[in-house]
C-alpha cells in the first residue's frame, strides 16, 4: 500500500470519530500549549532581564571582591563571598590595582542599606560611597545626570541620587530634588547597642533613570556620596568592591587584568575577580535551569495526554478488531496495519502540536500583558525599591521545532503498543471479533 | 485429463480447537483438491467444520496438521508478509458481507486495489468496471448502509474479483439475503464460472444452494463424507 493511501485511509477513520479524535488532540494541544507558554515566557523573561542587566553594565569592567572564590552576587548586598575571611580589601588598594598593564582606571564602592528622609517621607536605599569623578569615567553612559550636575569635586554634604530614590512611586510624587537638604540615616550594627547614624546632605543631581536591575553598576534605588564622607559615615575603610575600567572588553584583556589582580601579593589570593560578562553567564545558566524545570512541569501534562492517546487507541482497536480481520483478509501487511494505526497518532500529534504552539503563544501573549498591566513587579538586585518591566514572550525556532517534535513523538510513543496489537492480531480471529 | 497443479489441495488436514480445556477436533484429516475453472460447494450442517476448512484454504488460520497447498505452494512455509501476498490472490466473499462501512461502494472494491498497490486512476477505473459487472453501476457511490443485502454482497463480490484472484473463497454468500436477490447473487456466480472461468469454492448449509454448483463435497463431523460430481 502506498504511503499516500496509507495517511488517506488513516485521516479517514479519525474523520469517522470526530468528539472522540479532538478531544484526543484537545490533550496534545493544552500539553503543548503548556510547554510554549511557559518557555516562550521564561525565555522572554531572560531576555528582559538580560537586557535589564546589560543596560546597567559597562562590558570592559571587571569587579573585585574580597574573599577568594567570591560568590556570584558578593558584590551586592554586603559581600556574600567575604564572609569567613579575616582579609578585607580598603580604599587605597584601587592604586595597587591601577598600577596593572591595562587597566584605566578604579573605583572603591562603599555600601550600606539606609534610607533617605525628606520631611516626612522616607525611601530605603543603597547609601553608596564612590568617587565621583571616578565612578562616572567608568560608567559614562548611565551615571549621567538628568537634573542638577554630578560634582567632580564634591563638599562634604553632596549626595547624587538615583531616580527611584527621588521619584520612588513613579507617579511624580518626588521625596527629593535638586538643591533639596535631606537626611541619610544608616543603622550602625557594629556598636552595641545599634544606633541610627543620621548625615544631612544636599542633592546635587538626580540620576536619568537607568532602567536595569543594576547588579554591578549604577542603580535608580541608590544613594551616591563622595568616598571620602562614606568613609568618616561608616567608620570604615573596608570597601565591598572594587570596580575597575579596562582598555578593552576583550576576552584576553579580561582574562589578564583578573590573572593580575588574583595574583597581585598584596592581596595574598584573598580576592575574587568577576567580569560583568561572567555575571552574565550565570544568571544565563540559572535560567536554563527555570527552563528545564518548566519544561518538565509542561511535559507531565503531555504525558497525560499521551496516555489518553494510548487508551483512545486501544478502545478505537477493539471497536476496530473486525476491520482490521478484513484488512487482513484482503491481504493487507502487518506493518502497513501498524502503519495505519501509527499515522493516526501522528495526525492527531501534528494537529496537537499545531494548535498547541499556537494557543501556547497566545497564552503567553496574554500572560504577558497581565503581567505587565498589572504592574508585573520584579525585585531589583538592590532588593529595596522594584521597578515594573515589561515582558516580551520569545518564541525561538528551537522552542517551536521542538514543542513540535516533542507533541509529534509523544503521539507516536504511545501508540506503538496499540498499533502493534492491531497489526499482530491473527485475521481468522480479528474476522470472527463480535 | 488434467495435468495442471491444483489451484487448492490439501493434505490430511486437521485442525483442534482448545475450548477452555476440552479440545475440539474441528477438522479430523480432509483431503480435498480443487481444480481450476471448478465450482465446488462444500455442504454440510453447522459444526461440520466447512468454516474451519475454509479458513485454511483461506490462509486465515493454520493446521493443526496437515497441509494447504495454493497453485503447488505449502502454505505453512510462508512467513507473515507471504501469506499477506497469499491472501490478495485470493477472493473472499462473507456470509456478512464484511465491507468497511466508512467507505462507500466504490471505495471499497477500491481499497483491495489499494492494498495491491495500484495507483489512484488505475484503482478507480477497476472498481467502476468491476461494479458495473455485478451491476451497481449506477450505486457505486452508496456506502454500505445504503445498499441492500442483496447489493452489498455484490459489492463484495466486485472487491473480491478486484485483483483477478486466483479463486473465490465464499462463505455462505446468500445466507444474509432474501431468495430472489439470493438468486440473482448465484446466477452472477455462475456466469464468472462460466464465462470468466473463474475458480470458485463455496461453503454453504443450503442443499438447494449446493446444487447450482458443479461439485458438491458434503462434510460431517470435520471429514469429508461424499463428494458428488454434478456435471
Amino acid at each position: 500500500m502506498k504511503v499516500g493511501d496509507v495517511l488517506s485511509y488513516a485521516f479517514g477513520a479519525i474523520r469517522l470519530r470526530k468528539l472522540r479524535a479532538g478531544l484526543t488532540t484537545l490533550g496534545v494541544v493544552i500539553g503543548i500549549a503548556a510547554i510554549v507558554a511557559l518557555l516562550s515566557i521564561s525565555q522572554g523573561l531572560q531576555t528582559t532581564i538580560t537586557d535589564q542587566l546589560k543596560s546597567g553594565f559597562a562590558t570592559d569592567t571587571l569587579i573585585v571582591s574580597p574573599g577568594s572564590g567570591g560568590g556570584i552576587f558578593s558584590g551586592v548586598g554586603g559581600g556574600i563571598g567575604g564572609a569567613g575571611s579575616d582579609f578585607s580589601l580598603v580604599v587605597t588598594d584601587t592604586q595597587i590595582i591601577n598600577e596593572i598593564e591595562d587597566v584605566v582606571t578604579s573605583a572603591a564602592v562603599i555600601q550600606e542599606v539606609g534610607y533617605i528622609k525628606s520631611g516626612d517621607r522616607t525611601v530605603t536605599a543603597y547609601v553608596v560611597g564612590v568617587d565621583f569623578a571616578i565612578y562616572s569615567e567608568i560608567y559614562g553612559s548611565t551615571f549621567v545626570a538628568e537634573s542638577g550636575e554630578i560634582p567632580l569635586n564634591p563638599s562634604n554634604d553632596a549626595v547624587v541620587v538615583g531616580k527611584r530614590v527621588s521619584d520612588p512611586w513613579q507617579n511624580g510624587t518626588i521625596v527629593c530634588d535638586v538643591n533639596d537638604s535631606v537626611e541619610i540615616v544608616w543603622t550602625n550594627t557594629t556598636v552595641r547597642p545599634p544606633k541610627n547614624e543620621t548625615h544631612f546632605v544636599t542633592v546635587a543631581a538626580v540620576l536619568e533613570e537607568i532602567g536595569g536591575l543594576s547588579l554591578t553598576g549604577p542603580s535608580d534605588s541608590a544613594v551616591y556620596i563622595p568616598i571620602s564622607q562614606a568613609q568618616s559615615f561608616f567608620g570604615t575603610d573596608e570597601v565591598d568592591r572594587i570596580i575597575v575600567k579596562l582598555t578593552s572588553d576583550d576576552e584576553a584583556t579580561i582574562d589578564r587584568v583578573s590573572k593580575a589582580i588574583e595574583d597581585e601579593d598584596a592581596f595574598s589570593g584573598q580576592v575574587s575577580v568577576r567580569s560583568s560578562t561572567a555575571v552574565l553567564n550565570t544568571i544565563s545558566s540559572v535560567f536554563s535551569t527555570i527552563e528545564l524545570f518548566l519544561a518538565g512541569i509542561a511535559a507531565i501534562s503531555l504525558l497525560v495526554a499521551g496516555v489518553g492517546i494510548m487508551n483512545i487507541m486501544i478502545v478505537s482497536l477493539m471497536e476496530r478488531t473486525r476491520e482490521i480481520g478484513i484488512l487482513k483478509a484482503l491481504g493487507m501487511k502487518s506493518r502497513t496495519v501498524l502503519a495505519i494505526f501509527i499515522s493516526e497518532a501522528v495526525i492527531i500529534g501534528l494537529l496537537g502540536a499545531t494548535f498547541g504552539i499556537g494557543l501556547g503563544w497566545v497564552l503567553a501573549n496574554v500572560a504577558a500583558t497581565i503581567f505587565t498591566g498589572g504592574g508585573f513587579a520584579v525585585a531589583t538586585g538592590q532588593g529595596a525599591v522594584s521597578g515594573a518591566f515589561a515582558i516580551t514572550p520569545v518564541l525561538t525556532p528551537t522552542l517551536l521545532m521542538g514543542a513540535f517534535g516533542f507533541g509529534i513523538a509523544v503521539s507516536v510513543i504511545f501508540a506503538i503498543y496499540p498499533a502493534w496489537r492491531a497489526s499482530k492480531l491473527k485475521p481468522v480471529d480479528a474476522l470472527r471479533y463480535e | 485429463m488434467v495435468l495442471a497443479t491444483p489451484v487448492v489441495e490439501t493434505a490430511d488436514l486437521k485442525k483442534t480447537y482448545i475450548l477452555g480445556k476440552v479440545p475440539v477436533d474441528a477438522l479430523r484429516g480432509v483431503n480435498l483438491k480443487v481444480e481450476k475453472g471448478d465450482f465446488v460447494a462444500i455442504l454440510g450442517p453447522s459444526g461440520s467444520g466447512k468454516s474451519t476448512l475454509l479458513n485454511m484454504i483461506g490462509a486465515l488460520d493454520k493446521p493443526t496438521e496437515g497441509k494447504v497447498f495454493i497453485e503447488g505452494v505449502d502454505v505453512s512455509t510462508l512467513n507473515d508478509n507471504q501469506l499477506a501476498d497469499l491472501r490478495r490472490s485470493i477472493g473472499f466473499v462473507f456470509q456478512f458481507f464484511n465491507l468497511i462501512p466508512r467507505l462507500d461502494a466504490k471505495g471499497n472494491v477500491e481499497l483491495t486495489l489499494s492494498i495491491a498497490g495500484l495507483d489512484k486512476n488505475e484503482r478507480r477505473k477497476r472498481a467502476e468496471e468491476l461494479l458495473e459487472t455485478v451491476g451497481l453501476k449506477e450505486r457505486m457511490n452508496h456506502k454500505p448502509a445504503e445498499l441492500s443485502g442483496g447489493e452489498r454482497q455484490r459489492v463484495a463480490i466486485a472487491r473480491a474479483l478486484a485483483n483477478n484472484p486466483r479463486f473465490l473463497l465464499m462463505d455462505e454468500p446468500t445466507g444474509n439475503i432474501d431468495s430472489k436477490t439470493a438468486k440473482e447473487i448465484m446466477g452472477l456466480v455462475k456466469r464468472l464460472n462460466k464465462d470468466e472461468r473463474v475458480t470458485i469454492i463455496m461453503i454453504t448449509h443450503d442443499q438447494q444452494l449446493a446444487t447450482q454448483a458443479k461439485r458438491i463435497v458434503k462434510m460431517l463431523d470435520g471429514t469429508i463424507i461424499k463428494e458428488i460430481d454434478q456435471l
